[in-house]
């Protein structure tokens, strides 16, 4: 799984009532974008160091067009 | 004091495809209550030996289910260089008690609540060292002379 700076995650709830989390990537550590990430959690603005697992959906913002 | 000074024990790791009696063994060999799930080296999940009372034997998982049907999905690490308040508030604010330590992308350790507290009991003994003898032994001030 590979991100950039600015990509947005999100991470599924996994029980019945519990919300999906949603953050950016602020920056990848590892080779290529690979993790671990610094991430904001959105909910709290709260910056963690993050492995993400798999049922982490990153998803790359398009670049804007004219 | 910064985090990497605070590690006490090497982290431990398994692949996804291990099992949950392996994780158990590994928790009795290693003497920690915490395993790292990794593939390919890259943290995908950790399991405890809480994780294995509640999600395995509680629902009569067998020992040789793969690991992955019990971890907690994503790591949430702390960088080896940061100062050791930070993992203070990571612990304030995260339900868990266990935080691997992150060198560059490579997890070198964890810490656990279970360690500050000991550091912490150690600082206390330090500081009431003086209060301690005042408390156990203690005795008048001396009398100024009275003049002849």
């Amino acid at each position: 799984m590979r991100a950039r700076a600015g990509d947005r995650l999100m991470i599924k709830g996994h029980h019945v009532g519990e919300a999906e989390r949603h953050g950016v990537v602020v920056e990848a550590r590892g080779a290529d974008g690979a993790p671990p990430w610094v991430v904001r959690w959105e909910d709290s603005d709260h910056e963690v160091l993050f492995f993400p697992g798999p049922d982490a959906i990153v998803e790359h913002p398009q670049p804007a067009t004219s | 004091m910064r985090v990497r000074d605070a590690i006490r024990k090497n982290p431990q790791m398994l692949p996804s495809s291990a099992t949950v009696g392996d994780a158990a063994r590994l928790m009795d060999e290693a003497g920690v209550g915490a395993v790292i799930v990794a593939d390919e080296g890259v943290p995908v999940g950790i399991v405890t030996d809480r994780d294995l009372v509640l999600r395995a034997l509680a629902r009569e998982v067998p020992p040789d289910a793969r690991l992955d049907a019990v971890m907690s999905l994503g790591v949430v690490c702390i960088d080896a260089d940061r100062d050791l308040h930070d993992a203070v508030l990571l612990f304030s604010t995260y339900p868990f008690r266990r935080l691997p330590v992150v060198a560059g992308h490579v997890v070198i350790g964890m810490i656990t609540v279970d360690d500050l507290l000991v550091d912490l009991i150690g600082d206390l003994a330090n500081v009431t060292r003086g209060l301690t003898a005042q408390v156990l032994f203690g005795h008048a001030e001396p009398r100024p002379p009275v003049p002849a």
